[in-house]
């Protein structure tokens, strides 16, 4: 068998080498039999000894999609403070143009035996990397798999930091939770107030859908994409008390929670409350004041004012609740560290998460780039302290990183993310029945996670 | 004088055997194994070993990161096609067939036309022939981009002639029923440009002689475009035929960008399915059986394609 695996690794090989096609093959990476990844039973503990900051010369390479608006300047910012503070290292930035382009490339350096130092990463891609025996457990740099500054990060971040195995495996980047956004004139010039719940968002959406104003416009996602709706609709799920996924994985697309959210978000589209669209369209529709409410991330701030252009007063507020009370999801991704780094270049990683994470660079990121803080100590640094003086809804979206939930870390959550945004689009565009699309998406998902 | 004249042949006739022998032989000597190994290396490098690998990977659990940890599956990747529901291997198949018939008739009877309008010459005319061919030449991924906000049914430009025609608008990408026909809008207005050039190229080498003297003999315009011009254009059209279905087989960035598959898998080829199980969930076994699959079919129509082509029309493809 084995050398039946390594003729194919050759064929691989020539065959990647052959079709240049870096993103599409399959060639041999550097394949480790010896310990096959913490699936395989690897190693997983830590040795007990934090790795140390190297003093010679070192290079690390982060794979990373914080290239575009605000997000430039405040990734440059942590790397030019980072190499200040440690001249000897520095910090290659691998800079992508979004997230599944990133997600390729990483994939295809692994694949080349070329991967990066450190990448950022889904908790469902990081799931597919250890799976794959390619990840440095975080108990290797730090010498514990609960390192102390572990312990400062919001509730929800820490246990974000897992895969289901239960071991530390990622560390938190750019973290976020869904927000609302909304045009402050127009529900003034309604009579209408910031809704509270979602019955009160619902009659808001439909009280000021006229005069070719939608209520919002989402994007549902697609079979390989969440977008802001899918997630906006697994919120609503928790919000009604239902559990999506157990700790395992077992899904519950099909329990009564879940198919009464998607039941809501179809009386609305019945109502032309709700419309659907792709590429940021309710921040579009909100812009081009044809929409009352956007919700999106809260790193999505600069991007909403920006289309805004002091057209109307943006209005931003924390998502209404349900009956089982308030929900909000995690958005955004963490940092992986990739095992074919050398010993040097996982020390100056691990310095370079421990840096990023500080509350002083947390506070100069989440001001910059609109993502949240993963420390509350960073809310007392000036930096974030004028932020928050300026932006009030800072303190809310912060308020929920300690509840916010993460779907389970397994690599096949992915397709099924995509089974559930195939449900929402049947529903609200094909008149599906919730129920019915939602039981598809159940029997899909139960047999990927069969599949593993 | 007579006898040499008969001799001529005779000495002739002896000498083209042994040219042809002579040129067979040269192949068969290591020169020309030497000639022909670069192109025989590209080929085997860049088709014959990739497509024998896709098939040797359609066999596994494949974990592309690391393949030692890849699982013997056997057909059970190929099993998976008929139990599979989201999407279902027949839906993809399905989508993948209504894609290429909608192009094989509508872009051969598009471009058929427009080259009969545009045959003639004429600074207007060879104007309009760059304008048509335009699309052609411009990236597919850049013009999607461009057609996603045209197909906007909010905002697009679709939407905005229909209503001023006071026409019934669509939601064009955001339902199932019309995003399929409206990346076959798309799909024909950057395609028909070039079969419309090879249509063109096809009537500039009829003859004329033809027409005229089925004029003569009292043929209607439409006679003579069926008789005549398009039964001498049978090979082109043939060409056409083929080369359009085996690329709309493979068309995949329109779908990519345009619609991403959905909603709800309504323009999920085959070929987009391949991307998205290999490339995008990482089942790599599933998505190889897949391009197995797929190059199984665009074989058997080219099969079918040349089994149906008899002379002219075959020696074009």
């Amino acid at each position: 068998m084995r050398k039946r695996i390594s003729a194919a690794a050759g064929l691989a090989a020539l065959a990647l080498t052959a079709t240049a096609c870096a993103g599409g093959g399959t060639s041999t990476p550097k394949s480790d039999t010896s310990n096959g990844g913490a699936a395989a039973g690897g190693k997983t503990s830590g040795s007990g000894t934090e790795l140390a900051v190297p003093t010679g010369p070192v290079t690390i390479t982060f794979e990373e999609a914080m290239t575009i608006g605000t997000l430039k300047p405040a990734m440059d910012k942590l790397v030019a403070d980072f190499q200040a503070k440690y001249p000897n290292i520095t910090v290659k930035l691998q800079g992508e143009p979004d997230y599944a382009t990133m997600y390729t490339k990483e994939k295809a350096e692994v694949q080349a035996g070329n991967a990066p130092t450190i990448g950022q990463a889904y908790e469902s891609w990081a799931s597919y990397f250890q799976g794959s025996g390619v990840l440095t457990p975080i108990s290797e740099l730090a010498g514990t798999d609960t390192p102390a500054s572990m312990s400062t990060f919001y509730k929800g971040i820490q246990e974000d930091m897992k895969l289901p195995d239960g071991k530390t495996w990622m560390w938190p980047f750019n973290k976020s939770v869904l927000i609302l956004f909304y045009n402050a004139d127009l529900m003034a010039k309604d009579g209408q107030s910031e809704p509270k719940t979602w019955d009160d968002y619902a009659g808001v959406m439909k009280a000021v859908s006229k005069d070719g104003v939608t209520g919002s416009t989402i994007d549902p996602g697609s079979a390989t994409a969440a977008a802001f709706g899918t997630q906006w609709f697994e919120i609503l799920a928790k919000a009604n008390g239902a559990t999506l996924y157990d700790k395992d994985g077992t899904p519950h697309l099909s329990d009564a929670g879940v198919v009464k959210a998607l039941q809501y978000m179809k009386d609305l589209k019945d109502a032309n409350a709700l419309a659907t669209g792709k590429n940021y369209p309710g921040e579009t529709a909100l812009g081009a004041q044809k929409g009352m409410f956007d919700i999106s991330s809260a790193a999505g701030y600069g991007f909403e004012n920006k289309t805004v252009g002091g057209k109307f007063k943006l209005g931003i507020t924390a998502l209404p609740s349900g009956p089982a009370g308030a929900a909000n999801e995690l958005t955004g991704t963490n940092i992986v560290v990739f095992k074919s780094a050398s010993a040097e270049q996982k020390a100056a990683a691990w310095a370079f998460l421990k840096f990023i994470t500080s509350p002083e660079e947390q506070a100069g990121w989440a001001a910059t780039s609109g993502y949240l803080p993963v420390t509350g100590q960073a809310l007392d640094q000036p930096a974030l302290k004028d932020f928050i003086a300026k932006n009030p809804y800072e303190t809310a979206a912060v308020s929920e990183l300690d509840t916010a939930f993460a779907l389970p870390g397994f690599s096949w959550i992915f397709k099924c993310q995509g089974y559930e945004a195939t449900a929402i689009q049947e529903a609200l565009e094909n008149g599906k029945q919730p129920a019915d699309a939602l039981n598809t998406a159940q029997s899909a998902c139960a047999a990927a996670k069969a599949q593993g | 004088m007579t006898t040499a004249t008969q001799a001529s042949p005779a000495a002739a006739a002896p000498t083209r055997p042994a040219r042809r022998g002579a040129a067979r032989d040269f192949r068969a000597t290591r020169w020309g194994w030497a000639y022909s190994a670069p192109a025989v290396l590209v080929f085997l490098a860049f088709v014959i070993v990739p497509t024998g690998y896709t098939f040797y990977v359609s066999l596994w659990k494949w974990n592309a990161l690391n393949p030692a940890l890849s699982k013997f599956k056997g057909l059970g990747n190929y099993r998976r096609l008929w139990e599979s529901t989201q999407p279902s291997f027949l839906s993809s198949l399905w989508h993948s067939l209504y894609f290429t018939g909608a192009m094989v008739l509508g872009g051969t009877a598009i471009s058929l036309a427009l080259a009969l309008l545009l045959q003639r010459g004429g600074a207007l005319l060879n104007g309009t022939r760059v304008a048509v061919f335009l699309p052609h030449a411009t990236p597919v991924i850049a013009t999607s981009m461009i057609w996603t906000w045209i197909f906007n049914y909010k905002f697009g430009l679709a939407d905005w002639v229909l209503h001023s025609l006071h026409l019934p608008t669509s939601q064009w990408l955001q339902s199932s029923s019309s995003a399929m026909p409206a990346v076959v809008i798309y799909s024909l207005w950057h395609e028909v440009g070039f079969t419309t050039v090879v249509f063109l190229g096809g009537l500039a080498m009829l003859s004329d002689e033809l027409s005229e003297a089925a004029r003569v003999d009292g043929c209607s315009a439409w006679q003579e475009f069926w008789h005549v011009t398009w039964h001498q254009l049978k090979p082109v059209t043939v060409f056409v035929v083929a080369i359009t279905a085996i690329t709309s087989l493979q068309a995949f960035t329109q779908f990519y960008q345009l619609a991403a598959g959905g909603p709800a898998y309504a323009t999920t080829t085959l070929s987009y399915l391949v991307y998205e199980e290999a490339f995008v969930f990482s089942d790599t076994g599933y998505g190889a059986a897949l391009a197995v699959v797929l190059f199984a079919i665009t074989v058997f129509f080219t099969l079918v394609r040349r089994r149906t082509a008899t002379g002219e029309s075959h020696a074009l493809v």
